[in-house]
């Protein structure tokens, strides 16, 4: 009864605390320092663990119990624990699977196309799209709406990268450029128009067309070491860009990648200066 | 009776093993659909299901075997109970291993048949002689080393002990073997300075010892190893749990009460290690092929590692906790006291790191010179300054710490889930405004960086290796009575077991994620549907169920070793009275 008293006043006195760092830490998190409401969440919600920590600490003694009961404690902890990893992990934002598999789908595709087998489902595979592409194409003929189109477009392509690229449509090398620099992921290392990798892991390429010529682009692309962007020393010497698009591209691929960067012509942006290494 | 199912379970094992050997020579094999979890997803529960086991029984008798030395040298009853009982859990689970391991190749194979019969023969030797043969061997020892338990006692003990390290030499010897072509999978072996491209040199000149001898081999093994360790570690820590809530005198509550402590000890003594060793690993496979790091990091998979900073940063409050609970029943505790330099030193470090690595970056030497003068400043101030402070306001501020660096830890440059394509206008991003100290300015952007991050994890482990000092110094000067620990502390144990494994079946995934759309990556790609990353929420219930599922099973697992330990329960184990114990 004692102990129990005395536990009521840890937690009303501690809860109380705890509120108060909670609306100090939001109102400095939001009127003071400008963060995000989601990081003014993320700072209420460790106020309020650290809270319940320091609840934990000053608890008294929970009194033993055993048999049947102590089993029924068991399984009714490990489902709240169980629920609560869930709940974690399901509140964190989500990478829609649809996009990656849009991508992937387009890198993988021509592999597949070049296997042997590959070849003999592609046509299996053609034979039915073009039946549904008929069928979508009369579809589309019936209605002539424009928004209807352009839904029916969006649907054949897939989710596309989670960016701004165009679609690529029509065979147009700079877009389809577009897409390969999306698909093989440069922007984790490289900034375009300010988007890109948040930490400083390669230069940006804002101006890299009035930089490099496309046989200089191709080269750097095939063999990394064959130039190096200005101030990035440290960065060549621990070879950072990695050196396997010869083997992850298709000729076709890169040469759309190097007509895309080719169009990068932006003097306003600082990118750094290539120097021919080998 | 139960002897004989357990050699039918090994041997069905290898069994196993040989089909898929003898199968992967068939021209062509076809796969099979695998209802309602897919193809990948049965896969992924039987593989991670089965390192679990492995990790327990490959982790599990390198402690043991310390026990059992420490107990022989100080000739403590109790480390040798606790050595024979953990074993007796191991060779249970071990069967549990085989069976899962040959569920595993046979999953794969019916599956994955391409894949399978791929890997199989390019690594031949290891699937078809050495991994079989040291399954043998461990098998053969393993039992040798649990029946010959009370045959070699007294004058033999010393014979038994080798037995025990022989089990764990050839333990370690099967996880590198089988570490090679996992860590094949996500770094093949390049051929050194350009000339032969990768899917070349692979299938013509490499040879086996090239393939194996891969960039996250290593790493991947040192991870695991420490992994293994803390991962047995809490789990002895569970088992010591049960038992103690099933124990119906004070002498075995006693026993239970300090196994559980030593769990938790060697739980937590191995995590302090993991941090590094797991940097270790990031750090090769980036040095491997530098999209890998952004790609965990910051692209597709930065929210499975937002998790496991969250897993990590409950893993050390729960186990801080349990020290706290251990120590709160020592009697004397209030007179304990610490120089106040040292509650300043640990509340300085995660700022002071923070900036001493952004300006000098791992590995520059002043990023290793400047933290230890940091630290010995504090050490020899603390020789002559008289001020100090009583471990209840020490373990506060601890935990305190423990918040903050997990705070700091978790700290993303924006909650989207790929980092680098985050929206433009910044509502979802770290500002990117500063906070000024007077004497120093830290901008916000720099809490999601590395050396931030480091400066966290270090956080995290100095408040542990402190919280252990003082307990230790508690134990010195106060008397502590085993069996009366907190009824709430084995709770914290079964938590920080569970949350060890979901952690570690959160990382496997992690492992496998980053071989994207390949099977080897940047070598074979993955043509199924399934070749693309699962959403962290489906993960989250994957991870749960594997978790569950491996829990009913190890709960079993304890349940038969305490029906069997009954009747020969020994009577000399820990009594239940004061004991001065600064033993370890
Ligand atoms: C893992 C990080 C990484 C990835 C991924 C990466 N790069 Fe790079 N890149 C670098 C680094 C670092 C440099 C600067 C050092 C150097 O020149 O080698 C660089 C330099 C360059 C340069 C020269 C820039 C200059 O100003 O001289 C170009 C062009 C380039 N990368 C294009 C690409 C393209 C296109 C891709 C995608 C196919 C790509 N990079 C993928 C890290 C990366
Ligand atoms: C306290 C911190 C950490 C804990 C508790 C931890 C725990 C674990 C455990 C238990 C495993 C499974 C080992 C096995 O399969 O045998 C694992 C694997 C892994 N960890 Fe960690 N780790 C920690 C830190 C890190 C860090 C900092 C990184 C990298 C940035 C990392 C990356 C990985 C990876 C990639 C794996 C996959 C290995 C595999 O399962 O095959 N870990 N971790």
């Amino acid at each position: 009864m004692e102990a129990q008293r005395s536990f009521i006043g840890v937690v009303v006195k501690r809860g109380f605390q705890g509120i108060v760092a909670a609306v100090v830490m939001w109102l400095a998190s939001r009127y003071l320092f400008h963060f995000p409401p989601v990081f003014q969440v993320m700072f209420v919600l460790y106020a309020l663990l650290g809270t319940g920590v320091f609840i934990l600490l000053d608890a008294p003694s929970l009194s033993p119990v055993s048999g049947i009961k102590a089993i029924a404690l068991l399984v009714g902890f490990y489902v709240v624990v169980s629920l609560v990893f869930i709940a974690g992990a399901s509140a964190l934002p989500q990478y829609d699977p649809m996009v990656e598999k849009g991508k992937i789908e387009k890198i993988v595709k021509p592999k597949l196309a070049a296997t042997e087998k590959g070849k003999i489902e592609e046509l299996l595979k053609r034979t039915k799209e073009l039946d549904a592409e008929s069928q979508a194409i009369l579809k589309r003929l019936e209605t002539l709406g424009g928004e209807k189109a352009k839904r029916i477009e969006a649907s054949i392509g897939g989710g596309a990268s989670a960016g701004a690229a165009p679609r690529a449509g029509g065979g147009n090398l700079v877009a389809l450029g577009k897409e390969q620099y999306e698909l093989q992921e440069c922007y984790n290392c490289h900034k375009i128009g300010g988007k890109g990798s948040v930490k400083k892991r390669g230069p940006v390429l804002d101006n890299i067309g009035n930089l490099m010529k496309t046989e200089e682009m191709k080269e750097k692309l095939l063999n990394p070491r064959a130039w190096m962007a200005e101030g990035f020393e440290k960065e060549y010497n621990k070879k950072l860009m990695p050196d396997k698009y010869k083997e992850l591209m298709s000729d076709q691929e890169i040469d759309a990648l190097v007509a895309y960067l080719s169009t990068l012509k932006d003097a306003s942006v600082q990118t750094p200066k290539p120097v021919k290494k080998l | 009776m139960r002897g004989v199912l357990k050699i039918v379970l090994v041997v069905a094992g290898l069994l196993f093993i040989g089909t898929a050997v003898a199968y992967a020579q068939l021209p062509e094999p076809r796969a099979h659909e695998f209802p309602y979890l897919g193809n990948r997803g049965a896969v992924w529960v039987v593989a991670q299901l089965h390192i679990l086991f492995a990790a327990f029984i490959l982790g599990a008798p390198i402690f043991v075997v310390v026990s059992e030395i420490l107990g022989w040298k100080n000739q403590d009853v109790r480390y040798e109970r606790l050595a024979k009982e953990v074993t007796k859990v191991t060779v249970i689970l071990y069967s549990m291993t085989a069976l899962t391991g040959g569920l595993f190749i046979f999953v794969l194979l019916a599956t994955y048949p391409q894949l399978t019969a791929w890997l199989i023969n390019h690594f031949f030797a290891v699937f078809a002689v050495m991994y079989p043969l040291l399954f043998i061997f461990e098998t053969i020892v393993l039992y040798l080393y649990w029946y010959t338990w009370d045959a070699l006692q007294g004058p033999k003990k010393l014979r038994h002990i080798m037995l025990g390290v022989l089990l764990n030499i050839i333990g370690l010897a099967t996880l590198i073997v089988i570490d090679g072509p996992t860590a094949f999978m996500n770094t093949p072996a390049k051929f050194a300075e350009g000339g032969m491209d990768l899917k070349t040199f692979i299938e013509t000149t490499a040879t086996l010892w090239d393939k194996m001898n891969n960039y996250s081999w290593w790493p991947l093994n040192i991870h695991r190893t420490v992994g293994n360790v803390v991962f047995g570690g809490f789990i002895t820590g569970l088992i010591g749990a049960y038992l103690y809530l099933a124990a119906k005198n004070d002498e075995d509550r006693a026993f239970y009460d300090w196994f559980g402590f030593v769990g938790n000890l060697i739980g937590v003594g191995a995590l302090l290690a993991l941090p590094f060793a797991g940097y270790l690993l990031a750090y090769e496979l980036c040095d491997y092929d530098a999209s890998i790091c952004p790609y965990m990091m910051a692209d597709q998979l930065s929210m499975f590692f937002e998790m496991q900073g969250a897993m990590v940063g409950l893993i050390f409050l729960g186990s801080n906790y349990y020290i706290w609970l251990s120590m709160k029943r020592i009697e004397g505790l209030e007179q304990i006291r610490m120089k106040t330099t040292t509650l300043v030193l640990m509340a300085s470090i995660p700022l002071v790191f923070m900036l001493i690595w952004t300006k000098f970056p791992i590995p520059d030497k002043f990023a290793f010179i400047l933290p230890a003068c940091w630290v010995a400043l504090f050490v020899i101030a603390g020789r002559f300054l008289k001020w100090t402070v009583g471990a209840q306001t020490l373990v506060k501020v601890a935990f305190l710490m423990v918040i903050i660096g997990n705070a700091i830890w978790m700290t993303p440059h924006a909650f989207v889930a790929t980092q680098a394509l985050a929206p433009d206008d910044g509502s979802l991003s770290l500002p990117h405004g500063e906070l000024s100290l007077g004497f120093v300015t830290i901008s916000w952007g720099d809490l999601a960086l590395m050396p931030a991050k480091n400066a966290a994890a270090f956080t995290l482990v100095f408040v542990t290796v402190v919280n252990y000092i003082l307990y230790n110094r508690a134990l010195r000067q106060g008397r502590i009575t085993w069996g009366t620990i907190d009824f709430a502390a084995q709770f914290v144990l079964v938590f920080l077991a569970f949350s060890a494994i979901w952690t570690m079946t959160l990382m496997g995934a992690v492992r496998e994620l980053t071989r994207k759309y390949f099977h080897v990556f940047n070598l074979l790609y993955d043509f199924t549907p399934e070749s693309y990353t699962p959403t962290l929420a489906y993960s989250s219930w994957v991870f749960t169920g594997v978790t569950v599922t491996f829990y009913i099973i190890v709960s079993f697992a304890i349940v038969l070793t305490l029906r069997t330990g009954k009747e020969k329960a020994p009577a000399e184990a820990a009594k239940g009275v004061p004991a001065v114990a600064g033993a370890e």
